[in-house]
């Protein structure tokens, strides 16, 4: 679940940088139409692969359940830094993203 | 009405979530408190020691313990203890019931190790807001019917909150505090939207789960009116043969586990029950465990012939309507649930408690920007924000006064889980006296602070009334009972820092400022 | 609802009234009967058709009840529902009675 988790918190950050509103907030400028594109590729690029990490780790009936459940707690997560914390929202989304390589080949 | 589709969405959303909201809020509170049921009803039975053995020795003590006390009976059912209910739960009938009525159980809990009643104080424990959140203290079955069609208002509620929050992809990350009213409806907006997948499965599920009580109509349609045809093609181990009226030896029902556990790839039994003990029709039915898969396997048994030993029917495959039925019953109980995944249930709970609350105070809140110059509520307004204050804070008293109550009143005490129940709606009932006293803020942070206090202070009562306090369970390991009084305090700092919001944020605006202007409220359906 | 400090008029009550129980009453008609039309006609074994006839009810009812709050008027939300309510008994009742020959 952890490596499922990583993944989708540092996808969720993706998608959300990948929004005019959102990117301005966080990093001061509004992103560039390549940058927007990019976010919003890898941000669903990611919110997959993890559903693919949870699925392998526990088949697909515990797998899916598991994957909505990490998705839920990272939206709310990122949602709730977001507005006090964005620096660290986005520290932890890097962080995520760095750990989840180490994550899956330790799990 | 005549303004469009989602005018017409926003309209039903808002009058459905008020009218149902209390008692939504309710169910969804205490529902989320039974995903830990059996955490509480450990921290309120603190005498039983949380031991697990072998599933075969439990048996055994079963088996012997009840040809002790009950040899006569016509039924008896063993629970066996699992990871998180370690006791030996079992239960038996007298008389057999009469079909489609359920019968009178005689109920005991064993200490799995010694096979010797446990000696618990009396309570319903976490039992209480499990039952609570589907039969609303209601006799039989106008409860159920409430809480379900609170169900289907609430699925309404969803959808037309879907239909109507017109940017919900483009205000998907958006949460704007400090911003008054807009802030409430961001926050709204949040645990509703983020935790979409689970209020929809909830609400769905629960839908499902009494399906066969609200809309039996394709039961009566296709078996003729003959309902019970249905429910025993449904479940068929709960065929019972009648006594033979003959003595028969019963078997051993130790070795019975391993011999269903063949029949089941990777299962085992969570409990069985034998119809007819002693006598020469006695069968024994083994379920399998609840716990194992996300999909409820209904009807799932073994049934072996009770003084013979010999195999009598498995129940086949699942076929793929039940399996889906299975998976909704699954996925509400959450009982395969592992720690992780239970706080994360827990939570999810907690999002659609909120999002119900929030949803109520946004209610209110639009409408008495109106009247705030006047100084003056209408009935209506001041009728919701009674309801609102007890219906939430007043809940929350409730739930806390219910611990209290299960560590002061005496142990020993005649009807002492009643008066555990009691004290719940006795102090429900007072938040609402409480409420039609005092202003809307006052009684709002009063109660909170009451509810607050009480949190925090849980951990202390638990050291002063028993020796199962946090410095016994954190060293000894005990999760359930340490977390508990932890959650406990960690509500209490919420409810506490809630209340200090709700004090300041009065203080504010009963100065007016000049540079204050009101926050336009967006219509979202513009 | 859109900023009422006067009282409404009771026409409007009576409109709403009528559409509230047109959702509540006849929803669960229409969801009743989708339940029975689909159960009916499924080709699969029995028990399995009742449960999918009533799994996926609410959603008829779901439907029905939308319908009674977005049509135009009141009357229009009565139509709405009675409608599909007698293509459905008819359906419904072609399955039972085709069944016994």
């Amino acid at each position: 679940m952890l490596l499922a988790l990583l993944l989708c918190y540092g996808g969720f950050t993706a998608l959300c940088l990948s929004m005019d509103r959102h990117h301005a907030d966080v990093l001061g400028r509004k992103p560039s139409a390549r940058r927007r594109h990019v976010m919003k590729f890898g941000g669903w690029l990611l919110l997959g692969v993890s559903l693919w990490a949870a699925v392998c780790a526990t088949g697909w009936g515990l797998g899916l359940v598991e994957w909505f459940a990490v998705l839920m707690l990272s939206a709310l997560l990122l949602v709730l830094l977001l507005p006090y914390r964005p620096r660290l929202a986005l520290s932890l989304a890097v962080l995520s993203l760095l750990a989840s390589p180490v994550c899956a080949v330790l799990m | 009405m005549k303004e469009g589709f989602r005018q017409a969405m926003a309209w039903l959303h808002t009058w459905t979530g008020l009218i149902f909201g209390w008692l939504l809020f309710a169910i969804f509170l205490t529902g989320t408190l039974a995903y830990f049921k059996a955490e509480i009803t450990h921290w309120m039975q603190p005498e039983i020691p949380a031991r697990t053995l072998s599933s075969e020795a439990s048996l055994t003590l079963a088996q012997d313990y009840l040809q002790q006390h009950a040899a006569g009976a016509s039924r008896w059912l063993i629970d066996l203890p699992n990871a998180r209910e370690p006791g030996l739960t079992l239960r038996w009938q007298q008389a057999p019931a009469e079909p489609g009525k359920r019968g009178q159980f005689t109920k005991k809990t064993l200490d799995p190790q010694t096979g010797t009643d446990v000696q618990g104080r009396e309570t319903m424990g976490g039992d209480f807001f499990y039952r609570f959140h589907f039969q609303l203290q209601m006799p039989y079955p106008w409860g159920r019917w409430l809480s379900t069609i609170a169900a289907m208002v609430m699925f309404v509620a969803l959808i037309s909150g879907i239909i109507t929050h017109k940017k919900i992809f483009k205000d998907f990350f958006t949460f704007r505090p400090r911003k008054g009213q807009r802030s409430w409806l961001d926050g709204h907006n949040a645990v509703g939207v983020l935790v979409l997948p689970f209020h929809l499965m909830i609400t769905y599920s629960s839908l499902v789960i009494f399906m066969s009580m609200v809309m039996p109509a394709s039961i009566l349609a296709a078996y003729k009116g003959n309902a019970e045809a249905f429910f025993d093609e449904l479940f068929p181990e709960s065929n019972r043969p009648t006594a033979a009226g003959q003595p028969g030896q019963l078997i051993p029902l130790a070795p019975l586990l391993e011999r269903a556990r063949a029949q089941w790839p990777e299962g085992q039994a969570g409990s069985l029950s034998v119809n007819n003990p002693g006598d020469a029709n006695a069968s024994v039915v083994l379920e399998r465990d609840g716990a194992e898969g996300v999909v409820h396997d209904f009807g799932r048994a073994v049934t072996f012939n009770g003084v013979t030993g010999e195999l009598l029917s498995t129940t086949p495959a699942l076929p793929v309507p039940m399996a889906i039925a299975g998976a909704f019953y699954g996925l509400h109980m959450g009982n395969f649930a592992g720690p992780v995944l239970r706080w994360l249930y827990f939570i999810c709970g907690l999002a659609g408690t909120a999002m119900i609350g929030t949803g109520l105070v946004i209610w209110l809140g639009k409408r008495q920007l109106k009247h705030a110059k006047s100084g003056v509520m209408p009935f209506e307004l001041r009728l919701v924000e009674v309801l609102n204050i007890a219906s939430m804070s007043g809940l929350m008293v409730a739930v806390v006064a219910f611990f209290w109550a299960n560590r002061l009143l005496p142990v020993g005490m005649a009807e002492r889980a009643n008066w555990e129940v009691n004290s719940f709606f006795i102090v429900w009932g007072l938040s609402v006296l409480h409420a039609l006293l005092r202003r809307g803020r006052a009684a709002w942070v009063e109660q909170l602070a009451l509810a607050a206090g009480l949190f925090c202070a849980v951990p202390v009562l638990n050291a002063l009334t028993t020796p199962y306090h946090l410095g016994v369970s954190l060293v000894q390991g005990d999760w359930a009972m340490a977390g508990f009084d932890l959650t406990c305090l960690g509500s209490g700092l919420f409810l506490g820092w809630a209340a200090w919001k709700m004090q300041r944020a009065g203080r504010a605006t009963s100065v007016p400022r000049a540079r204050v202007r009101p926050v336009p409220l967006e219509r979202e359906a513009t | 609802m859109k900023g009422k400090s006067s009282t409404l008029p009771v026409s409007y009550r009576l409109a709403v009234t009528s559409r509230v129980l047109a959702a509540v009453l006849g929803g669960y008609v229409v969801a009743a009967l989708a339940s029975v039309s689909l159960t009916l006609w499924l080709p699969m074994a029995r028990a399995e058709a009742v449960v999918t006839g009533m799994m996926t009810s609410f959603l008829a009812y779901l439907v029905a009840v939308l319908w009674c709050f977005a049509c135009r008027s009141a009357w229009q939300a009565w139509f709405g529902l009675i409608v599909p309510s007698v293509v459905l008994a008819a359906i419904s009742g072609l399955a039972y009675w085709a069944g016994h020959p």
